[in-house]
């Protein structure tokens, strides 16, 4: 167990090196450049050059790449050419925000997904059972950014129930403080893993009540209830448990449009900015990190089945 | 208190790096330049100085007298020196908006150093050089040739008095506000707090010249989204918002929005440039004919919901000294454009077939050049456009080895106004070769040179307007590009905002007068 572990976190060592070759190489090829800012106003050829040859981005692709791994590996992602700050201190702004929120959003999915895969497996084909079939397919299938816009308008304006621009943690002195904002934008990014987390809840629950322990532990006369809590849903939530890593991580990273939608400024919002404007070290700065968060919570899931579920051996 | 959006986060606020109208906009609020303008004849008048500039009788030795008892927002004094300082930073590190100096003696010849490779010696000997120097309280500038638009030049943001202090001290942070402690102005406001990607906040300046301004608080959220900022404004989120072509109809259709409308002209024109290099458009016969052949008004009302103005008049807009009423050059007439179109050249004519149109290929852009694909097809016989959509974040690529190179037939081209004069228009965009136009379309025009050189030098005001408006009309015909139209803005805002003077070329909210601005209890 231990060399496994030992073996899979060395793993991240390449897996990250591939990534920032393969984000190198598509940033450096796409058309367009930091100093491309408005299309109106353009430098002249020479300023081009002298901006070019001031951020190293005169010289070969493959130094320039040499240059930023090693400046990486000693943890040095560099300054932003767009912004003229510490590429570090730039993620570092936004980062809390999108984790807060994706964790937020994690748990409103669990609080929703639950509950509603484990009783319509239990009533299965029941009309429970339809609407969260129903809601776990509208959930996938409209976007976010469609809901974000369309609950904005139903909250926002028609209701003046809620506030909606920007996130409410400035607390303290700053007027802004209202932690209102954050239900539309948490609510929202919640839909797709509570779609998500219902499906398979339902699917593994139906699997779990149909298996012989189950029948072994109804036929020995427990409880209705202590069969479903004692038995089948612990089996039942085993995948369940498992996915929450990944997706925990998937929902940090995957903020984009709910953070571009509500104005909130995390981290998401930021790594847009930087793709769009060619701001390579925030592309690359950013990329790498949430390349890190997926593989690191992929290992911590692999590592944790062995735990979980006694029956799968992993190494030796 | 008041809440304006400012859109997305500018990428920096250091008067010396700044570039984008986001970024101005902040960097006019804490800071005033020795000149400023009147709001309504975008003039340059005095503004941290005493007085208009003296000229000497050359016109290359300009001296500037600083007001008296003049104060940073923390109330220490404001000196010649600390002007000096920020018009060198620019000389010596901003690379976007140094051209503007370029008329100060050594200004260029600092900028060009390669700031890695020359010693600590060699820059300092050429920072001295630099013809800007403090004594007293008055400044002075050596120019290389006489320049009449150096005054607007002075209102910029490439000579603000930034403070020495705060940048040894914040390094490349010291445009953090830190609570107000860095990055002090003498400006109407201070800077309190910049929440990255989130919210500017900025309070009275008590020691502003003019006494302290009269709102309390000023916040500038950052939006991106035009329907977000438009539900956050109906929701009292925002008290201004900018109107695009799509809201017009749910704007119409609200009573109450609809007296909230405030139009502005700006200070933008949009046109269609002509690679003047390769055939059919290298036929000024052909350029014209085409700058003829679309209807100007059915485009403004139809594509852009009435927002703006066509482009009836020359290249410079309105509200801007030197545009041209008299100037009808490229009048859409479809008879006359005919008649230009036959006596073009015979290689002219044979290209006239194969005729590529390149845009960013944005969902607006898909729509507008369909539009003038669907008018020139439509009034010229026999002339065939392909349209060619270019990624927009490709398309200033396309431009890099100029007009001879890569450079597309005919493509979409905007120019916004830096500074209120002709020279930013005429000069600093269709000067042979080295104009941002210039370069892109190859055009060249020998008379016109010269007539803008020599009124870059005027001093005599009204001479130097009537070379500018008999340039204007050499570039009319020689039309190197098709004028389009003149940009405007539509806000929505609300009843309570009052004292608001807008300007064309306003980055914020009444920004000439900013100080002026107040809020009704409501």
């Amino acid at each position: 167990m231990f060399r496994y572990a030992v073996r899979r976190v060395l793993l991240l060592i390449p897996t990250l090196f591939l990534v920032a070759l393969i984000t190198f190489v598509l940033a450096l090829s796409a058309p367009g450049s930091p100093f491309d800012k408005n299309p109106d106003k353009p430098l002249s050829p020479e300023d081009q050059a002298r901006l070019n040859h001031i951020y190293g981005l005169d010289r070969p692709i493959y130094e320039q790449f040499a240059i930023y791994v090693a400046n990486a590996a000693k943890l040095d992602f560099g300054i932003s050419i767009v912004r003229h700050r510490p590429v570090v201190e730039i993620i570092g702004d936004g980062l809390p925000r999108s984790a807060q929120l994706g964790l937020q959003a994690m748990f409103v999915g669990l609080l929703i997904a639950l509950p509603l895969g484990i009783f319509s497996a239990l009533k299965q084909n029941s009309p429970i059972d339809y609407l969260s079939v129903g809601i776990a397919t509208i959930g996938t299938t409209i976007p976010s950014f469609v809901i974000g816009i369309l609950l904005i308008y139903l909250f926002g304006v028609s209701l003046h129930w809620l506030p909606f621009v920007g996130w409410g943690d400035s607390c303290g002195p700053i007027p802004s403080c209202d932690l209102r904002k954050m239900i539309l934008p948490t609510f929202i990014l919640s839909l797709a893993p509570a779609a998500y987390l219902t499906r398979i809840t339902r699917a593994s629950m139906l699997e779990a009540i149909r298996q012989d322990f189950v029948r072994t532990a109804r036929s020995k006369g427990l409880r209705e209830r202590a069969v479903i809590v004692g038995h089948a849903l612990r089996n039942a939530l085993i995948p369940v448990v498992t996915i929450i890593g990944p997706a925990t991580a998937g929902l940090i990273v995957g903020t984009f449009f709910i953070e571009y939608i509500f104005s909130i400024p995390g981290s998401g919002r930021e790594y847009i900015r930087a793709i769009n404007s060619r701001d390579y070290p925030v592309i690359m700065g950013t990329t790498l990190l949430y390349a890190f968060f997926i593989a690191g919570a992929n290992l911590l899931v692999d590592l944790a089945y062995g735990l979980v579920d006694p029956r799968i051996k992993i190494g030796k | 208190m008041l809440v304006t959006n400012t859109g997305t986060e500018p990428n920096t606020i250091d008067p010396n790096l700044a570039s984008f109208s986001t970024e101005i906009e902040q960097i006019m609020s804490v800071y005033e330049g020795l000149m400023t303008l009147d709001p309504k004849t975008l003039k340059p008048v005095p503004g941290a100085a005493a007085k208009d500039p003296e000229i000497s009788a050359d016109g290359l030795t300009w001296k500037v007298t600083l007001r008296d008892g003049l104060k940073y927002s923390d109330g220490t004094p404001l000196t010649a020196q600390n002007y000096v300082y920020g018009f060198k930073r620019t000389c010596d590190i901003d690379i976007d908006y140094e051209f503007v100096l370029s008329v100060v003696k050594g200004c260029d010849d600092l900028n060009a150093m390669d700031h890695k490779a020359s010693s600590a010696a060699d820059l300092q000997a050429a920072r001295d050089k630099v013809g800007i120097s403090a004594s007293g309280n008055v400044i002075t500038f050596q120019l290389t040739e006489p320049a009449a638009y150096f005054a607007s030049i002075l209102y910029m943001w490439v000579g603000m008095p930034v403070r020495e202090s705060d940048i040894t001290k914040g390094g490349e942070k010291w445009t953090e506000p830190a609570g107000g402690t860095s990055y002090i102005g003498n400006g109407p406001f201070v800077l309190k707090e910049w929440k990255h990607n989130d919210r500017f906040v900025y309070e009275p300046n008590p020691n502003f010249r003019l006494g302290k301004p009269k709102i309390a608080k000023w916040t500038r959220v950052m939006i991106a989204d035009g329907a977000v900022a438009f539900a956050a404004y109906r929701n009292d989120e925002l008290d201004e918002f900018a109107v695009a072509a799509e809201d017009l109809r749910a704007i119409e259709a609200d009573a109450d929005l609809k007296k909230q409308v405030v139009d502005r002209v700006a200070a933008i024109t949009n046109y269609y440039g002509f690679n003047v290099t390769r055939p059919p458009f290298n036929d000024p016969n052909v350029r014209l004919a085409f700058a003829k052949s679309f209807d100007r008004e059915a485009y403004t009302k139809d594509i852009l919901g009435g927002i703006g103005k066509s482009a009836n008049n020359g290249f410079i807009p309105p509200g801007i000294p030197g545009y041209d009423e008299n100037d009808t050059v490229q009048k859409f007439d479809v008879s006359a454009a005919k008649t230009l179109l036959d006596k073009a050249s015979p290689d002219a004519k044979a290209a006239l077939t194969s005729i590529k149109f390149t845009y960013s290929s944005t969902p607006r852009g898909k729509t507008r050049a369909e539009w003038i694909q669907q008018q020139w097809e439509k009034n010229l016989p026999g002339v065939k456009i392909a349209l060619d959509p270019v990624d927009p974040s490709a398309f200033s690529g396309l431009f890099k080895g100029g007009a001879s190179g890569q450079s597309p037939q005919v493509f979409t081209l905007g120019w916004i106004a830096d500074y209120p004069d002709q020279q930013n228009f005429h000069t600093v965009v269709w000067i042979s070769k080295s104009g941002v136009s210039s370069r892109r379309t190859g055009f060249s025009n020998a008379k016109f040179d010269e007539l803008v050189r020599a009124a870059d030098k005027e001093t005599d005001s009204k001479k130097r307007d009537s070379m500018y408006l008999e340039a204007g009309k050499i570039l009319s015909t020689d039309a190197p590009a098709a004028w389009l139209n003149y940009s405007a803005s539509k806000f929505l805002r609300k009843p309570w905002i009052k004292g608001v003077v807008d300007s064309s070329i306003d980055s914020t909210m009444g920004q000439f007068r900013q100080w002026e601005i107040f809020v009704t209890k409501h």
